[in-house]
């Protein structure tokens, strides 16, 4: 057994670079970009156990639970305008294979707009709960149900804001190796907002609707 | 009988392992109180400790002597060992360095298993699979405030503040919970901690047939009046213990809902004060419970945070030392 | 929405107010005229130099891995020192306060810490201690050696990496700042339920405990990242994973804990402040709160934040132990393979932190074994370590002094581990003193690594080695202090003292806590040894300096290029063709060969950027301590602005030519053959003692397999 693992001979080994050797730049970010996604499905994953353990009835103590207030056709247009934003990002990507500056352009705007019908829902049902008097003080289980929606939601916001920055650029720069590897690292944030939200609809809404 | 042989094999490696120890406090008592049980409980708890320290002791102290054997062995420029540059692989010693822990930690894993189902403490199987038919369990409910403990005996109606009195040779179960934050129940000749919790409820067990008084302790932080959040248990006679209920129940002072509520104020149990209650209003434990549970708070002074010797003074001239 | 709070607040200051400044306070009072005298000393200095240009420049806006990686090790360095303190006042409270007799002084029943501030400073201690003293001395080497170990230039994200360094730096800052404005919590690092809730602990203490964690934590997930991405993606050509270094390996296992644990962390923390500024009942007690679940979510952190410091410190002892008993290391297979266990075994034993707290024996007896299990790879890893030593040649210097100070107390704390691993004996020792020493025996095994580390890659960052001398007097002084501190610890952990004691009620522990509080001082020495290290080697640096392979038996990639690492690290990549690929090419005698013609070099422009968003976070988490409300949206908007500016403008980066580079490389040769010179000269000595480069064992240089050795050696 050989001290060094190697059977490379050292009168002919190469022993410095020759290859112009090259790191994908691209390649590098979203594979960096991924992991951050990761790490951000970990903190769902935490809100999600967190939710799991407050959703007893004793966690609701006696007040209000998701059945008294959840309108399922209600979420149903949230989950529309999430996926149809997605769809539409997806499509913008579909122009950028093609260099398209204008189908980008459209397609992220489209995906703000229902991004944004997105998010203007959630506040809205957000405001109408506190006028019902329902807040994160009512108790342990509404905690867990407004935080974990609202951290989603919160994602979706600053998702938004990117979106805006992502057409500025764009705009300004064109299809620069940062400006596409942007593009790419944001759709695969939107798509995993969406992918949360799939979760959040089934488990916190329907399921808390049901039970 | 199982405990038996245990037991006997216990005394004979606890006398071979401490003997130093013993020899340095031989006269003052043994202050390990670790090694010197006085209950079912810490009983089997110090026999698994034997065992672990025994298997582990000796591959640990093996290979602490392979070491020092390797280092003096092939320390450089003394040439007392051969030198091979490019020996990094051997299957032999790749299974004996793998199979000694695997093996190690097969034979501990049973001994972790059922010591985790003898000493468990809300079903012990030292203490109930040995249950005496002639003698009736003592139920205590333990109620830990900040910073004190309340001792209720259901079964007497009676209560003690910051002292636990129990017959010997007789099982006893608590009930636990707390007013305030979560802290731990500790007595460590008798039995392993619990942790004390607000709103809930979790439980332990003790057997032990030595008469005597041992130190309990609130072993988790609890804010303050942690450290003086100490508490003596005394292992009476069953006659002694008789005497002493009779003795409890002819205190003036009694416990209602009400009065809780007052003692439950947080309180720092400097001087070791022992109150008794010769009646305790029944459902006591689960008022609490609920109570807590409902969002009921003792709230701390913010003064006893910052300067306790004026609060020392304060809590003196409120009268409630 | 916001919750209702006992003290003062106005829409200005918050809840600042002058009482929250202890300037009473008989040990915080004259500190805080120590560092203010001390900083505008250190301030007027820097002026008086005109040095703040070459500070501004060359270190608060680099993104020079190696640079970083250097402030990350000062910062955990003067952390360290504050947790010293700390647990120094730990000590002196517990040997002062003992009975009822024992006097008490500064407002304090027994001892000198009233049992609020007792609370704080044992918190402070751990935090410091665990994830900004530890942490960032760890990440630190990670960020100097990753990079070399693999033939990269830099880090995959360099201005990332930056960005990293100064959010551990505001949660230093934050957590310092807290000594002399407001207090720290007094729930220990870990935190308590319901402790920590607002009725329980009104002051700020707690929002400087959570905003610090959670600073550490972010900075900490996206150094990780970018560790990861580094590795897997920056490897040099020819650097597969089966020739990746150990000490790679380690880092790979550990950064892989990290990104997925430390959510787990934010997500604790963040509900604890949803507790307490919005009101909601996460762990509270009543009102459907869940006060375990905090423990549960904290510990699914904290036990793989365990091994995220123990790893890499193991990766460390595997890296010094072969270099001193000049054989590769023995079974690298393994040693991967077991680094990879504890790292997915780290995610099924959080439990073991509370078997105290009832759940039934299925549990406690399913999690007890997945403990156990632990031990298997840990034990293999020690048994790999012993069976390097051997048929080797030791040379026990400093730095292998230190990793087998290290691997005993590996030892000690792997013994005393299995035991708290099973219940039944957990019981008896859980909460006390017993469970502080078991883990400062494991910390204090990272502690040996970083130490025998610092030594070990000094020679590599700076081109000179520390003092021999001084490096083993602290080792031995250390060691003292280490033995006299932490045996009495286990004895009392067995008399069943347990642990955050304010006030200790028992008389007999006394003597026993008086022999600890002179091992504090002990300590006390091995620290000033360590000044003296530093001074004396900083003194001697010229008689120290050494060539690329600092310590002639090196055998990882680092070793390769000279000493210290040019910013570009290699002037061409490496072509990797060993496992060890210095001790290759030092064997084949083309340990010498150097590139025979350059290229130009595309690397990465320094930033303000990430020091001002470091900044600014600092702000913001001093905003959210005190709730003033317009200062935090203030710095949320700053930061988002910046992050904003920052992708507008870009890096474009900057060329070192061909030219230069060759220029830069020639120099760097022509100094290592002075060193290789000087060396000559020496002989025997300190200097000829510690290196080992004549093997007497290898055939003369000139009938080795390729002696032509120089730049033509490729033509």
């Amino acid at each position: 057994m050989s001290s060094h693992a190697s059977n490379v001979d050292p009168k002919t080994a190469e022993l410095w670079d020759k290859s112009h050797y090259q790191h994908d730049v691209i390649s590098t970010r979203t594979f960096g970009y991924f992991m951050y996604l990761l790490s951000d499905g970990m903190l769902f994953a935490t809100l999600f156990a967190a939710y799991g353990v407050l959703s007893y009835q004793h966690s609701y103590f006696g007040g209000p639970t998701p059945a008294d207030f959840v309108k399922p056709w209600y979420t149903f247009a949230q989950t529309m305008a999430l996926f149809l934003s997605v769809l539409t990002y997806g499509l913008g990507m579909n122009a950028l294979k093609h260099k398209n500056k204008s189908g980008v352009i459209n397609g992220l705007l489209a995906a703000f707009v229902l991004g944004a019908l997105f998010l203007a829902l959630d506040i809205h049902d957000m405001t109408h709960l506190a006028s019902l008097g329902i807040t994160v003080a009512t108790s342990g289980g509404m905690s867990a149900f407004i935080i974990l929606t609202q951290v989603h939601a919160t994602h979706i916001f600053f998702g938004l804001i990117w979106i805006l920055v992502m057409m500025a650029q764009v705009l300004t720069k064109g299809f620069t190796t940062d400006v596409v590897g942007r593009l790419l690292t944001l759709r695969m944030f939107w798509h995993l907002q969406a992918i949360i939200w799939v979760f959040v609809y089934v488990f916190v809404y329907l399921w808390g609707y049901m039970s | 009988m199982q405990v038996k042989w245990r037991n006997n094999l216990k005394n004979g490696w606890r006398y071979a392992a401490l003997a130093p120890i013993l020899l340095l406090n031989g006269c003052a008592g043994n202050p390990y109180w670790i090694f010197d049980p006085k209950g079912l409980m810490a009983d089997t708890n110090l026999f698994y400790l034997l065992v672990d320290v025994g298997v582990m002791g000796t591959i640990v102290g093996l290979t602490a002597l392979l070491v020092v054997w390797f280092m003096w062995r092939y320390q450089k420029g003394k040439n007392r060992g051969k030198y091979d540059p490019a020996w990094s692989h051997s299957n032999t010693v790749e299974v004996v360095v793998w199979g000694i822990p695997i093996i190690a930690v097969g034979f501990l894993s049973y001994f972790a298993v059922t010591g985790t189902f003898e000493i468990n403490p809300y079903n012990p199987t030292v203490i109930t699979n040995h249950l005496k038919p002639a003698s009736d369990p003592v139920e205590v409910d333990v109620i830990a405030t900040d910073w004190q403990w309340l001792f209720v005996y259901p079964q007497y109606h009676i209560a003690v503040a910051n002292e636990l009195v129990l017959p010997a040779h007789t099982p006893v179960f608590f009930r636990l919970t707390s007013t305030a934050v979560t802290t731990t129940f500790f007595i460590p000749q008798l039995v392993g901690m619990i942790d004390v919790m607000p709103g809930m409820r979790t439980k332990n067990a003790l057997e032990s047939n030595n008469t005597g008084e041992y130190q309990g302790i609130a072993s988790d932080y609890a804010g303050a009046g942690t450290s003086w959040m100490t508490f003596k248990t005394k292992m009476l006679s069953s006659s002694d213990f008789g005497q002493w209920v009779q003795k409890v129940q002819q205190s003036p002072t009694s416990m209602t809902y009400t009065s809780f509520n007052n003692y439950a104020d947080p309180y720092i149990n400097v001087h070791h004060k022992v109150a008794y209650f010769s009646s305790v209003q029944d459902g006591l434990f689960d008022h609490v419970i609920d109570e807590v549970m409902n969002g009921k708070t003792w709230r701390i002074p913010p003064m006893m945070t910052e300067n306790m010797v004026a609060y020392m003074q304060k809590q003196n001239a409120e009268h409630r030392d | 929405m916001l919750v209702d709070l006992a003290g003062g607040w106005n829409p200005m200051l918050g809840r600042l107010a002058w009482s929250q400044i202890p300037y009473d306070n008989p040990i915080l009072a004259p500190l805080f005229v120590a560092v203010v005298i001390g900083a505008i000393l250190v301030l007027g200095l820097i002026t008086y130099y005109g040095k703040w240009t070459y500070l501004w420049k060359e270190w608060l806006t680099t993104v020079d891995h190696k640079k970083l990686g250097v402030m990350y090790i000062l910062i955990g360095l003067v952390m360290l020192f504050r947790g010293f303190i700390d647990g120094l006042m730990i000590r002196t409270q517990q040997a002062w306060a003992v009975g009822s007799h024992s006097s008490g002084v500064f407002g304090a029943l027994h001892g000198y810490l009233t049992p609020f501030h007792f609370g704080q400073v044992y918190s402070a201690h751990g935090v410091i201690m665990i994830l900004l003293a530890a942490t960032p001395l760890l990440v630190g080497f990670m960020n100097i050696i990753v990079p070399i170990q693999i033939g990269a230039r830099d880090m995959a994200y360099p201005y990332l990496n930056a960005l990293g360094l100064w959010l551990t730096a505001a949660a230093g800052a934050l957590i310092m700042i807290s000594l002399f404005v407001g207090d720290f919590a007094h729930n220990g690092w870990f935190g308590y339920a319901p402790i920590f809730e607002l009725q329980y602990s009104p002051g700020v203490g707690v929002d400087y405990w959570i905003w610090t964690m959670e600073l550490v934590a972010l900075g900490t997930t996206l150094g990780g990242i970018n560790i990861l991405a580094t590795i897997i993606k920056m490897r040099a050509p020819g650097m597969t994973w089966g020739r990746l270094p150990i000490f790679v390996w380690a880092t790979l296992s550990a950064n892989v804990i990290a990104l997925t644990s430390f959510p787990a962390l934010q997500v604790a923390l963040a509900l604890v402040a949803a507790d307490r500024y919005l009101g909601a009942h996460f762990f509270t007690a009543g009102l459907g709160g869940n006060l375990m679940l905090y423990t549960n979510l904290f510990w699914i952190w904290g036990h793989p934040e365990v091994y995220f410091v123990i790893l890499p410190a193991f990766g460390m002892m595997s890296e010094i132990f072969p270099t001193f008993s000049e054989k590769p290391l023995f079974g690298y297979i393994t040693m991967v393979l077991a680094s990879m266990a504890i790292a997915g075994v780290s995610w099924l034993v959080w439990l073991h932190h509370f078997f105290t707290m009832g759940a039934g024996p299925y549990v406690n007896s399913a999690f007890s074994v997945a403990t156990m299990l632990v031990g298997i790879p840990t034990g293999v890893k020690v048994f790999n370590w012993a069976f390097t030593m051997y048929r080797g040649r030791l040379t026990f210097n400093a730095a292998m002094l230190w990793a087998i100070g290290a691997l005993f107390l590996l030892l000690i704390g792997g013994l005393t581990g299995m035991m708290l691993a099973v219940p039944a004996i957990n019981y008896m020792v859980h909460n006390s003193v017993f469970v502080v020493a078991h883990f400062h025996s494991m910390l204090l095994v990272i502690v040996y690594a970083i130490f025998a580390s610092v030594i070990y890659w000094f020679p590599k960052v700076f081109g000179f080695k520390v003092d021999e001398f001084w490096a083993k007097t602290m080792f031995w002084l250390f060691s003292a202090g280490t033995a006299l501190v932490f045996v009495p610890m286990y004895m009392l952990g067995f008399m069943g003292m347990t642990r955050r004691l304010d006030y200790v009620f028992n008389t007999v522990w006394h003597p026993y806590l008086l022999v600890m509080e002179f091992g504090i001082a002990v300590y006390m020495l091995s620290v000033l040894a360590f000044f003296a290290l530093l001074y004396v080697s900083i003194r001697d640096h010229a008689k120290n300096q050494v060539g690329a392979d600092a310590w002639g038996t090196s055998r990882s990639l680092e070793w390769l290029t000279h000493s210290p690492v040019p910013f570009y690290n290699f002037a061409v990549l490496p072509h990797i063709s060993a496992r060890d690929e210095v001790a290759w090419r030092r064997d084949n005698g083309i340990d010498h060969v150097q590139p025979d013609h350059y290229e130009d070099i595309h690397m990465p422009n320094n930033t303000g950027v990430a020091i001002i968003l470091g900044g600014l976070t600092f702000v913001l988490g001093f905003a959210l301590v005190w709730r003033i409300w317009w200062l935090c949206a203030f710095s949320l908007l700053a930061i988002i602005a910046l992050v904003i500016y920052r992708s507008f403008k870009g890096d474009p980066g900057y060329i070192i030519t061909a030219a230069e580079l060759e220029e830069m490389e020639k120099e760097a040769i022509r100094r290592e053959a002075q060193v290789g010179k000087q060396r000559h000269q020496a002989g025997g000595g300190v200097l000829g003692e510690a290196i080992a480069y004549e093997r007497s064992d290898l055939p003369p240089l000139a009938s080795r397999p390729s002696s032509s050795v120089g730049l033509d050696h490729r033509s």
